[in-house]
């Protein structure tokens, strides 16, 4: 353990009653303030070169209700930024600057194009929209066609900025008669679908079937209004369930190459193979830096772990696919970091108190969770159940077998999207994987999240009270709703925690500052 | 020399009030409180968007 005290001291006590924000923000000494100083500012000047400086998007400002969320997008740097110091903050930073820079650009092109805001039809005709869990490797050889989602701008990253985001589209939903008990995050997909509040646009969408009977329901809602009003055909891309079985990889390829010739009929566009390949090194170039800072994980000095790992993992896989050269880039500058830190023998924190493997599908209006655990109690999270996804190199040198080798290794990525690759496939990659990857990370606490509207997970509880019994493994189970801080809020789930600590482990907080907060009304 | 010397003068002047004032609104969380006080505004808005609302 480090002598100097890494982090500032009583961490919760710029939290405000009843406010939106934070008293002030963080002084995190003269250098590594001013370095957040400067992102801060880029940041700001990145928002209003892309997307404040035109028109057409402060018309779609006051548009679109879920627009109002992205007025806090440093607020969300602020949040997962908290307590961090050099390598540390700095990678959260690279991470965090580069996915605004990437969001910011998805709100202009989908103003660009929508009909009711910029209404560039030329651009439209290039657009594929893609719905907020299908993965992009699917154009990975389509260097001229933009693939655009509209649920994560209107509900994925809105929940991330704002807790309270989705509450408005989840209640038009139930207003309509859509059951309130299915997975809020496809249920406010469809109440924005609803509340005629998704930008139209786009010559074609690819719609997956994801991983839950809400995403089902979501997806016909959403394709209904697409089909048979916005006139955009829309393909359905039925991934199979059972990813780890060899029988459905067939089947699993030839959804791929239906989905191609979908977006090849619609665009006039043709698969490239020169582009796919140069976006399949990139792939292979992400899945090598995140195993090896998995392998960093794995030693007392994790460097790239918590939400500096989730977050970015998420939108890297998913969503971007190798396409942009700008992540590879991200991704080498992480590592650099990350391999300075780790030489250096560098911690996170003033005190790491317990290793945990954070399983099951977290709550995302309170991702910082991760940040939390670790100031509060010094508990590290040193991986979560989404970021374990493909570990396998895909074919990336063009040949004529693997061209055919491709749309195995697209569906063996689809398969293996972030939401898909554990919660189906089986109880081996859900709960005997689990407790393997507690071994092998040296972890002695599993942070097990419950999404309570999430079916697919729920029916295991029991399962892994018992294995954890057996293995002498703390099992702390954190419940909460996913989308809406009303069923359990912030604080509800910080005390699931507290209440474990105190008293199972009979431990007292590292910062008891950060035991309970006034958050409530945060954003 | 001189002569660049006023203009180097007024560079530094702005350059240093310009970090004066982000830092202050950084530090002391003044773009959130700000745009704190907008989300009211927009609300009004959006509720007086007319909207096409059915399933």
């Amino acid at each position: 353990m480090s002598n100097k005290r890494i982090g500032t001291k009583n961490l919760g006590n710029v939290y405000l009653e009843g406010k939106r924000y934070r008293s002030r923000r963080e002084w995190r000494g003269v250098v590594d303030t001013l370095y957040d100083y400067s992102r801060w500012l880029y940041n700001w000047i990145n928002m209003f070169r892309i997307v404040l400086v035109k028109p057409r998007n402060i018309k779609a400002m006051f548009r679109y209700r879920w627009m109002a969320n992205y007025l806090a997008v440093p607020m969300m740097v602020d949040r997962h930024t908290q307590g961090l110091r050099g390598e540390h903050l700095r990678i959260c930073h690279a991470e965090q600057d580069v996915i605004i820079e990437d969001v910011a650009k998805l709100l202009d092109k989908l103003f660009r194009g929508d009909r009711r805001i910029g209404n560039d039809e030329e651009f439209s005709k290039k657009v594929v929209l893609v719905d907020e869990n299908e993965m992009q490797s699917v154009m990975m050889g389509f260097p001229t066609v933009v693939p655009l989602s509209r649920e994560i701008a209107s509900t994925y990253i809105p929940v991330l900025l704002n807790q309270r985001a989705a509450i408005h589209y989840i209640d038009v939903a139930q207003e309509y008669g859509l059951a309130g008990d299915v997975c809020p995050m496809p249920e406010a997909e469809a109440g924005v679908s609803i509340d005629d509040d998704a930008p139209i646009l786009g010559c074609c969408a690819v719609q997956c079937n994801t991983t839950c009977d809400g995403s089902l329901l979501s997806n016909g809602v959403i394709s209904k209004r697409m089909e048979f009003e916005d006139g955009i055909p829309v393909f359905q891309l039925a991934s199979p369930l059972r990813h780890t079985n060899e029988d459905v990889q067939e089947y699993a390829a030839q959804e791929i190459r239906n989905a191609i010739a979908f977006v090849e009929e619609h665009t006039g566009e043709k698969w490239d193979w020169d582009y796919y390949f140069e976006c399949a090194k990139r792939v292979n170039y992400a899945t090598k830096c995140r195993l090896e800072w998995l392998e960093m994980s794995k030693s007392p000095y994790p460097q790239v772990f918590g939400s500096n790992l989730a977050l970015y993992t998420e939108t890297n896989y998913m969503a971007i696919s190798g396409r942009l050269p700008i992540f590879e880039k991200t991704d080498r500058k992480i590592m650099k970091l990350a391999e300075k830190a780790y030489k250096k023998k560098k911690m996170a924190a003033n005190e790491y108190r317990h290793r945990a493997i954070v399983w099951g599908v977290q709550s995302h209006y309170y991702m910082d969770l991760l940040v939390w655990m670790l100031n509060c109690w010094g508990i590290v999270p040193l991986t979560d159940m989404l970021s374990m996804d493909n570990t396998t190199m895909i074919a990336e040198e063009d040949t004529p077998e693997n061209r055919e080798q491709a749309m195995y290794d697209i569906a063996m990525l689809t398969e293996k999207m972030i939401m898909r690759n554990r919660t189906h496939g089986g109880y081996k990659v859900l709960l005997d994987d689990l407790w393997e990857i507690v071994t092998e990370f040296n972890a002695d606490m599993v942070i097990l999240w419950e999404h309570m509207s999430c079916k697919a997970l729920d029916g295991m509880h029991g399962m892994f009270e018992q294995r954890a019994r057996e293995l002498g493994i703390n099992l702390v189970w954190v419940s909460h709703d996913l989308f809406d801080p009303r069923v359990v809020s912030r604080q509800g789930v910080r005390d699931q925690i507290n209440t474990y600590m105190r008293t199972v482990m009979g431990e007292e907080p590292v910062d008891p500052t950060l035991e309970v907060l006034p958050d409530e009304e945060s954003w | 020399m001189a002569k660049f010397y006023p203009v180097l003068k007024k560079l530094s002047l702005a350059g240093f009030s310009f970090f004066a004032v982000t830092f202050a609104v950084y530090y002391f969380n003044l773009d959130m409180k700000l745009t704190a006080a907008m989300e009211p505004v927009l609300e009004y808005f959006y509720d007086k968007v007319d909207r096409d609302q059915h399933l």
